[in-house]
């Protein structure tokens, strides 16, 4: 086919070709922009729990009445709340799945200059990893012998072993067993033993915007304080949590002089973890597909009018012996010449766009994959809202151009 | 003349519905979501207190030490020691009204056991909280002076926690509970809408205070006090503390931590200025106020300007949105364009039956004008869904934990919104038509009339 026709047909009609590239070029521009804005927001976004979050349920109390022994008030709670026949079993913890923030570094040695390993430490008693239904993958369990518990004024000694998640032995010890080994929870702490490693499961939302989110470590120790009051998790029958969460609230509310901070199936820490970031990418994607739509349409009314404009040297073409596929192909052509020429210009455009939008965000947007897609998209988009004018250019009949003078 | 351009319009608009229709789509889809856009930032740009925000300032001394970084910009600059909040309230100027406060919470709780206590936040203030930032106050009223240096335990309430504690009913002289402390309740708001908290300076949207105590009556019992202490080295490792205890050593301490207001009635401003000058060169005679002598006084406007600029979610989103305006406007110079050129037989018949270009214009413009204002109308219905879509965006995204009362005013479409809405729909339609009406007027006559 030849391409000189193509050129001298737009070279003829310069102000259509114009306004397509730049109808193209700013669609590419605005669509790329939402959608690197989209990608970039929803990396790392919806993981793997590891955990049956449907299924579990956080409570954290808080006293605000200091005259209460948080100890005893523990005590009584998990009585209670393990008597709820649905509960399977329940835990206290220092940190919940899904909004574990308090993020620190590990270390396999205490040298000045030794490396850091980012993880969160949940410290819980020997229920959490039925509590969590984590697997064992390797060495022992914590038993309740390991558990150190008491009031932290009465209580200095820590736990000295502790349990590793399978993703923290990789980090920390690569293929080799991670049991026996020892690392140190702070430049300055007394080492801890690894005598166990778990099954994943997701921290937070700090661990996990590093691509870090399955290392942690469990530490069997339960400390409290009129200020450091522990999260209670409990895990109950599968489906049940919905239906139980009131009365489990209300066991809770039997201590006075308390305050129920929050209450929810796991399944909803969960969501909150992840939500700022979805419904705002959400809304660019959606943006973008409106946008895709008003484009077709436009080109598809562009290229309805270049038929109609060229009614007649189609006829002729189609007269001196071009086939139909030849129309068809005429059009596609020039439409691709352009549309390369636009997405071109629209990629500069979304450069500048991205570039301008991660300065202020200080965050980068940039992906040439996803780049690439969403120029491919836009070809695509745009021979489909030319197929049909094409067709119906391709259907004009050569005898159109016996008629006229 | 008009009635027949008006005829002509009309049935130009029948002809080709699909196209007219398409036209119209692509303006409102395009203004709808430029006014969703707009309107939120317009809504969120409010300056609260508007009657007065301009005589309304926080003040910022700089009191720290010599080797302490250099300040470029009033947002980073430290609020105010406590000693120093104190000594200028001693401060005596007619006309000028001052107060302050700071952020805590607490457990709201009442003697009922059937009522579960609340855990909320709260503004610990003084006495001209009230008179200043103006909150509607539904029964009683706020506390005055003697009351706050008695330090008496009074508390102003939100009417949510009058709700939800009380039921609704005038609670105004029953007591309440701030966790253990027993305090009398003696004035109830209604809703207080600020687009920005901005009196602590969290600048916060939709999560209104629910509970005001007096000063004297938080630090002598010590409730929790959620601020920054920007300390000099001497207490930079206890400042953390600070926010629960050490209360002593605090009050003493160089450290900055209360936001500090003043309204300052415009000729009134410069006295002020002077006499703030003034008290910090009389405490640097005393060693304190080391570095130059730097102040601001910083009225709302300035403040609001500020951060609505570091609004990140809505910059971005103004850019794509302008931008996917021009795109949808591209788009009706397409359609427009299509659809005029298949009127070239007509027009150049009517031109050679010696029709001017003026009127040819005239009728396309008509034309184009209904369906720009065609395109108002539906873009704000638009925009009037796509900003529900943005308010549940939101409750979503907050894991409803603010209530529809709070974020609705954001989301609201006003009149000046339509009014600009309607304006710039009608004015881009006609700039995007200028070309297919010029060149359709510029069909020569009778050019057509050849063929067929």
């Amino acid at each position: 086919m030849d391409i000189k026709p193509i050129f001298l047909g737009l070279k003829q009609n310069k102000f259509m070709a114009m306004l397509m590239i730049i109808q193209i070029a700013f669609t590419m521009g605005v669509l790329s922009s939402s959608v690197l804005v989209a990608t970039t927001t929803l990396q790392e976004w919806n993981k793997p729990s590891g955990i049956p979050h449907e299924d579990i349920v956080r409570i954290s109390p808080e006293f605000f009445d200091d005259s209460q022994d948080v100890g005893q008030a523990m005590f009584n709670d998990l009585k209670r709340v393990k008597e709820i026949p649905s509960v399977i079993n329940a835990a206290p913890s220092n940190a919940v799945p899904f909004t574990a923030e308090n993020m620190i570094d590990v270390y396999l040695a205490t040298e000045e200059d030794a490396q850091g390993f980012k993880t969160v430490v949940f410290e819980s008693d020997e229920q959490i990893i039925d509590v969590l239904k984590l697997s064992l993958v390797d060495g022992r369990l914590i038993t309740a012998s390991d558990v150190v518990k008491g009031d932290i004024e009465s209580t200095p000694q820590s736990a000295a072993e502790v349990m590793i998640s399978q993703d923290m032995a990789q980090v920390l010890f690569g293929d080799d067993s991670a049991i026996g080994k020892t690392i140190w929870l702070a430049k300055n702490a007394d080492p801890v033993k690894v005598i166990g490693v778990y099954s994943n499961f997701m921290t937070g939302e700090r661990l996990n915007g590093r691509g870090k989110s399955y290392q942690s470590i469990i530490r069997p120790q339960v400390k409290w304080s009129q200020t450091q009051q522990p999260h209670y998790l409990m895990r109950v029958e599968q489906g049940t949590a919905v239906a139980l969460l009131e009365d489990i609230i209300d066991v809770f509310y039997l201590e006075r002089g308390r305050y129920i901070n929050s209450s929810e199936l796991l399944k909803r820490t969960q969501k909150r973890m992840y939500d700022g970031r979805g419904s705002r990418a959400l809304t660019f994607l959606v943006l973008s597909v409106v946008l895709l739509i008003i484009t077709g349409l436009g080109i598809t009314g562009l290229t309805a009018f270049q038929v109609t404009q060229k009614r007649k040297q189609i006829g002729t073409r189609r007269a001196l012996g071009a086939k139909k596929s030849d129309i068809m192909r005429y059009f596609l052509t020039e439409n691709s010449i352009l549309t390369l020429i636009g997405l071109v210009i629209g990629v500069a455009v979304t450069l500048s766009i991205t570039f301008e939008l991660s300065e202020q965000a200080g965050q980068n947007f940039f992906n040439l994959s996803v780049l690439l897609m969403t120029a491919l998209l836009l070809w695509v988009v745009n021979i489909l809202a030319v197929w049909f004018p094409a067709k119906r250019a391709a259907n004009i009949a050569p005898a159109i151009v016996t008629r006229s003078a | 003349m008009f009635s027949y351009n008006f005829h002509l319009a009309l049935k130009s608009l029948k002809e080709r519905p699909a196209l007219t229709l398409l036209t119209i789509l692509a303006i409102a889809t395009g203004l709808g979501l430029y006014t969703t856009v707009k309107t939120m930032s317009y809504q969120s740009g409010q300056v609260p207190l508007a009657h007065k925000s301009k005589n309304v300032f926080l003040l910022q001394m700089d009191n720290r030490e010599v080797t302490a970084d250099a300040v470029e910009h009033q947002a980073r600059m430290v609020d105010t020691t406590y000693k120093d909040t104190l000594n200028l309230m001693q401060m005596e100027m007619p006309g000028v009204k001052q107060t302050f406060n700071w952020s805590t919470y607490g457990i709201l709780n009442v003697e009922d056991e059937n009522i579960n206590p609340l855990r909320t936040f709260a503004a610990v203030t003084n006495s001209a909280f009230f008179t200043m930032f103006e909150p509607p106050f539904l029964h009683g009223n706020g506390w005055d002076k003697a009351t706050e240096e008695s330090g008496e335990a009074v508390i102003v309430i939100s009417k949510l926690m009058n709700d939800k504690l009380f039921g609704g009913r005038n609670s105004v002289g029953e007591s309440v509970r701030i966790n253990t402390h027993v305090l009398k309740i003696i004035g109830v708001l209604d809703t207080w809408h600020l687009t920005h908290k901005f009196y602590d300076r969290s600048f916060s949207r939709a999560r209104p205070d629910n509970f005001f105590i007096p000063y004297s009556f938080a630090m002598q019992n010590g409730l929790p006090r959620r601020a920054g202490f920007d300390c000099w080295a001497a207490n930079a490792d206890i400042a953390r503390s600070f926010r629960t205890e050490n209360t002593e050593r605090l009050i003493n301490s160089e450290c900055a931590w209360v936001t500090f207001w003043a309204e300052v009635p415009e000729e009134k401003f410069a006295d002020y200025r002077q006499q703030i000058i003034s008290y910090m060169e009389s405490e640097r005679a005393l060693g304190r106020f080391p570095r130059e002598l730097v102040m601001y006084l910083t009225n709302l406007n300035d403040q609001l300007a500020y951060v609505h600029g570091r609004n990140q979610f809505l910059n971005t989103f103004s850019v794509l949105a302008t931008l996917f305006f021009a795109v949808c406007l591209l788009n009706a110079v397409g359609i427009l364009l299509a659809k005029f050129m298949r009127r070239k037989k007509e027009v150049s018949l009517r031109r050679a039956l010696g029709a001017k270009k003026k009127t040819i214009i005239m009728q396309h413009l008509l034309e184009v004008i209904i369906i720009g204002f065609l395109g108002g109308v539906l873009g704000i219905v638009i925009s009037y869904f796509g900003l529900q879509g943005m308010m549940s965006i939101r409750l979503y995204s907050s894991d409803y934990t603010v209530r529809v009362e709070d974020v609705l005013p954001y989301f609201q479409l006003n009149w000046t919104m339509i009014g600009h809405a309607f304006l710039t729909g009608i004015i881009c339609t006609i700039v995007a038509s200028i070309y297919p009406i010029w060149r359709l007027c510029n069909v020569p006559p009778a050019s057509q009339l050849k063929s067929q």
